[in-house]
């Protein structure tokens, strides 16, 4: 079977994943199920010369990520599958695929590293990708009331607050709060800054006291401004403690 | 080396990359060479023959090419893994290049125990190990796993220049490798 011009293929990633990235990435991941799945023909060899249905598939989910060239992404990304699965299939033990993986994942960066904070969001793991996007909610409504804050931020802000909708955080309007001052708003923003850097995590989460867990689920992860200076005390008292790792997102999900 | 042996080697070299190995006939390379079936036929044997000492020589070529670069230009091992792809990218975007030798070849011979194919992959993996060495001079943990992850880059970015000459993707590969190798230097 030539896997790489299946429809199979193509259904497979096409239900694989909500986001263009992941679909893009499982690519891998589907290719070594295939090689590792029990009696199936696999030394057929693979068309070698193009693969055009998976290259266009690709086309399209580059184009939706926002890659700067999405037919270059794509291809590089088929010729790299290609090439690993073939050494999947002499090497079994070289973990070929999933070292591919990271390749193409760092290509897909290579390729958008213009869109900064919204990619970084999307490579994320769900709780941190929402612990970020809340902070910068925060942050964006503290922004308000800085006249210092430039105007660039703010359409970062706007995007990321489309990505935390899923925190069902992005269609709210915090409430206004006077008792929030610029001192606070421009704490949060340091943070703000410190964090987009990095990959945040913070596990403990679970063991919140019940009476803290309001706060930190609506202030923390859900982005909403605090009520008032002493939920925001909490709240900060949790952003504090979430750690985060300031080496490449890449090495840094790899481990 | 003869220098008619060093002609025929070279222009053997030039038909296989630019028309393919299999489409290339003797009679067209010794045609082109200006010599004789039997001279060719007195420095190598076979046409097969002629196909493994072309390889081998383009590879030698290539890692001598590269290594003198890399040595010339930078002392610490960080510094020459980083650089690694900017001089790949300087080779690959050179109007003289037209592919890689094993690249090619095993392409050209899928058959595994083929003597052209096995040359071909043992090629594959000293350049990897090239790479590997180079990553573990540098200090890298996970040598093996860097060295895997940019030859796959490098392949990838090769194979489609291979299919069209000015794509972007070895602008792109060497940036996705700035990524892997920063990432990988700081863990």
């Amino acid at each position: 079977m030539d896997i790489f011009n299946s429809p199979w293929l193509i259904h497979m990633l096409a239900k694989s994943s909500k986001t263009p990235q992941g679909r893009l990435l499982n690519l891998f991941d589907i290719l070594e199920d295939w090689l590792l799945a029990p009696n199936l023909q696999k030394t057929s060899e693979f068309s070698y010369q193009t693969n055009p249905i998976l290259v266009n598939y690709c086309t399209e989910q580059a184009r939706s990520l926002g890659a700067e060239n999405p037919s270059v992404l794509a291809e590089h990304i088929v010729l790299i599958a290609h090439s690993a699965a073939l050494q999947a299939l002499e090497h079994p033990s070289s973990n070929s695929l999933m070292h591919a993986k990271k390749a193409a994942e760092a290509l897909i960066q290579a390729q958008t590293q213009k869109a900064g904070v919204y990619q970084t969001l999307k490579q994320t793991p769900p709780i941190t990708y929402a612990i970020t996007a809340s902070i910068l909610i925060m942050i964006g409504v503290g922004a308000m009331w800085l006249p210092a804050v430039i105007q660039t931020e703010k359409t970062e802000l706007q995007r990321a607050r489309i990505a935390a909708s899923e925190a069902q955080a992005a269609k709210k309007t915090a409430p206004e709060n006077k008792a929030l001052t610029a001192i606070e708003a421009s704490k949060m923003y340091a943070k703000y800054e410190l964090m987009r850097q990095g990959t945040c995590q913070f596990p403990e989460a679970l063991q919140i006291p019940d009476k803290h867990k309001a706060i930190y689920l609506e202030n923390v992860v859900g982005g909403k401004l605090p009520a008032d200076l002493d939920d925001l005390a909490i709240a900060n008292a949790y952003l504090e403690k979430i750690r985060c790792n300031y080496t490449p997102m890449l090495m840094a999900t790899s481990k | 080396m003869s220098k008619l042996r060093e002609k025929i080697l070279s222009t053997a070299s030039l038909l296989f990359q630019t028309q393919g190995i299999n489409a290339t006939g003797v009679d067209t390379i010794v045609a082109e060479a200006g010599t004789t079936k039997m001279t060719l036929y007195k420095y190598f044997n076979s046409k097969e023959l002629l196909i493994l000492e072309v390889l081998k020589q383009g590879h030698q070529d290539f890692q001598t090419w590269l290594n003198d670069k890399l040595s010339a230009n930078s002392k610490k091992p960080s510094e020459k893994l980083q650089q690694l792809f900017d001089y790949i990218e300087e080779w690959i975007t050179s109007p003289d290049f037209h592919g890689i030798g094993f690249m090619k070849a095993s392409a050209e011979f899928p058959q595994e125990d083929n003597p052209v194919h096995r040359l071909s992959n043992e090629q594959s993996l000293q350049f990897l190990d090239y790479i590997q060495h180079l990553a573990a001079e540098a200090k890298i943990k996970d040598a093996e796993g860097l060295a895997l992850q940019l030859s796959l880059l490098f392949k990838g970015a090769v194979q489609a220049e291979q299919m069209r000459r000015g794509s972007d993707a070895i602008k792109y590969a060497k940036k996705a490798a700035k990524i892997l190798i920063d990432g990988a230097l700081a863990s």
